[in-house]
């Protein structure tokens, strides 16, 4: 698919906003609580001088990364175990299959029961969810290493943890790292659902403080900064997948694969 | 019935989850307040049951995810077609749509309260508004992938505009529907359950944060665990539909010009 070009898409973008500020200017869309954009742009003001927002996106951020990284570690060990060994996965695929599709929202009452409000409760929500898309790819990668490269491990008599870092593990991290990629993406939204009904921090709590105070134009303005992070993070991954492994990812690999 | 599953592994993996369970029940205590055994989670839904409080939660938290998955398939659909199809649609709303992607869905909830207030409107509502991205995405993927060279025959046996769409681009995006379909299902859940612990409206979240402000944590647990069945459940039924949906009309070959 070519390149979407930009300057169209931008044209787009500010037709949409054009087309929403006319609607609620002339009263076509009388909704009470929708803001105009230029509002919002006002919010965006307020956003800067009256609220904490940068400790927001910090706490944010820290929940994201730390759940993430815990849930990538895991992901890929078991992952790793479940692609070496046939019968580890005979004998737990069928688990996984049943945990998997468990919600991980219904985690949050039971995380809130545990760990109160605390960082530790959204790490509670963001790592069970978070772990899957690491594990399934890791795994599948692992179990896709052309049986070629297999021999040559034994032939070269690599020691298993030699034949883990020298073989399998490049061969299946193009597979791992769009694992890694979904589940950044999973470890925002969760953090953002567990700060909205639990922990009191962060953007996610932001947004339900804004929602709850009537203040639309803040609300819209939270929204539209947790969406620009999404990217960023995204942006982030794309961009250290390419450095870690220079000419393997084209744009269409990890970057258009839905969310 | 067997070759719709013929990916499930073999049911001894089921193993581990068993050992657990029955581990867990044998190493704590019948009054532990953290981690109740799986015995006691059963008195605590049939409690909620002979209250008459369960099956209108499922009921209710069920109907909004089916009715709000269904509306997204199809105002996805549509409006996936249209995107993918039309190539100047398509370049202006790319930026939008882009955003759009990286926006996490649940954000959506708070503006469909303050917008809708507190509403089943507003709960299937925001159920479609967040499963439709997938949807449309997909959509928007599958038509645009369609070669030119599918689109100069049309052009060459005069179809009309009807029969181009009904013959060439929908099949074609079909496959695509069904991955946009498969990533909508777990989220309209998760969206679901979100709107109910948010807002309080009847369905099994609001009964999980009842169960959690209560302190129950048995009760906390054996809703986990219908939510648990439930998410199975649900995607082992859309695989299958997949299934049958992909053997009554299999992926045609792509032609490449």
């Amino acid at each position: 698919m070519r390149r979407p070009a930009s300057i169209e898409g931008l044209g787009g973008v500010l037709l949409f906003l054009a087309v929403w500020e006319l609607c609620v200017r002339s009263d076509w869309l009388a909704y009470q609580f929708l803001p105009s954009p230029s509002a919002v742009a006002l919010g965006f003001k307020d956003l800067l001088l009256t609220r904490p927002l940068a400790e927001e996106i910090l706490h944010t951020l820290t929940a994201v990364f730390l759940g993430w990284l815990i849930a990538a570690a895991v992901g890929v060990s078991m992952g790793l175990a479940l692609g070496l060994s046939a019968g580890a996965r005979r004998y737990t695929l069928a688990t996984i299959e049943v945990l998997r599709t468990l919600p991980g929202i219904a985690f949050v009452p039971l995380a809130l029961l545990l760990f109160g409000f605390s960082l530790r409760m959204e790490l509670a929500v963001i790592i069970f969810p978070a772990l899957w898309p690491v594990l399934v790819n890791t795994f599948a990668g692992v179990a896709a290493v052309p049986e070629r490269l297999r021999d040559v491990a034994t032939v070269l008599r690599l020691a298993p943890l030699d034949a883990v870092a020298k073989v399998y593990l490049p061969a299946a991290a193009p597979s791992i790292l769009v694992g890694l990629r979904l589940s950044l993406t999973l470890a925002l939204v969760l953090a953002v659902i567990a700060e909205m009904l639990g922990n009191p921090e962060g953007l996610g709590y932001a947004v339900t403080r804004e929602q709850q105070g009537l203040n639309p134009e803040l609300m819209f303005a939270y929204v539209i900064t947790i969406g620009f992070l999404g990217i960023a993070l995204n942006a982030a991954i794309v961009g250290a997948a390419r450095l870690a492994l220079p000419g393997r990812f084209g744009p269409a690999e990890l970057g258009t694969s839905p969310g | 019935m067997k070759a719709l599953l013929q990916d499930w592994p073999p049911l001894r993996g089921l193993l581990p989850l068993i050992g657990v369970l029955a581990l867990w029940q044998l190493a704590a205590g019948e009054q532990s307040p953290n981690f109740p055994p799986p015995s006691s989670w059963y008195p605590a839904v049939a409690g909620l049951a002979a209250r008459g409080l369960l099956a209108p939660a499922v009921a209710a938290t069920l109907s909004t995810f089916i009715l709000g998955l269904a509306l997204a398939t199809v105002v996805g659909f549509a409006l996936g077609l249209l995107i993918g199809a039309v190539e100047s649609v398509r370049r202006w709303s790319s930026m939008l749509l882009e955003y759009l992607r990286a926006l996490p869905p649940p954000v959506l909830v708070p503006i469909a309260v303050l917008l809708v207030g507190y509403t089943e409107t507003m709960k299937v509502a925001v159920v479609t508004l967040t499963a439709l991205w997938p949807v449309l995405l997909n959509t928007v993927a599958g038509v645009a992938e369609i070669p030119d060279l599918m689109m100069d025959v049309a052009r060459s046996l005069h179809l009309t505009w009807r029969e181009r769409l009904l013959k060439i681009v929908v099949p074609a995006a079909l496959p695509a529907l069904l991955l946009g379909i498969r990533n909508a299902v777990p989220l309209a859940l998760v969206i679901t359950l979100l709107v109910e612990m948010l807002t309080g409206l009847p369905g099994i979240g609001k009964l999980m944060i009842l169960g959690q402000r209560n302190f129950s944590s048995p009760q906390v647990f054996a809703l986990l665990a219908i939510v648990g069945v439930l998410g199975f459940v649900l995607n082992l039924v859309f695989l299958i539909a997949e299934n049958l949906v992909l053997r009554r009309w299999p992926p045609r070959p792509v032609i490449h010009g």
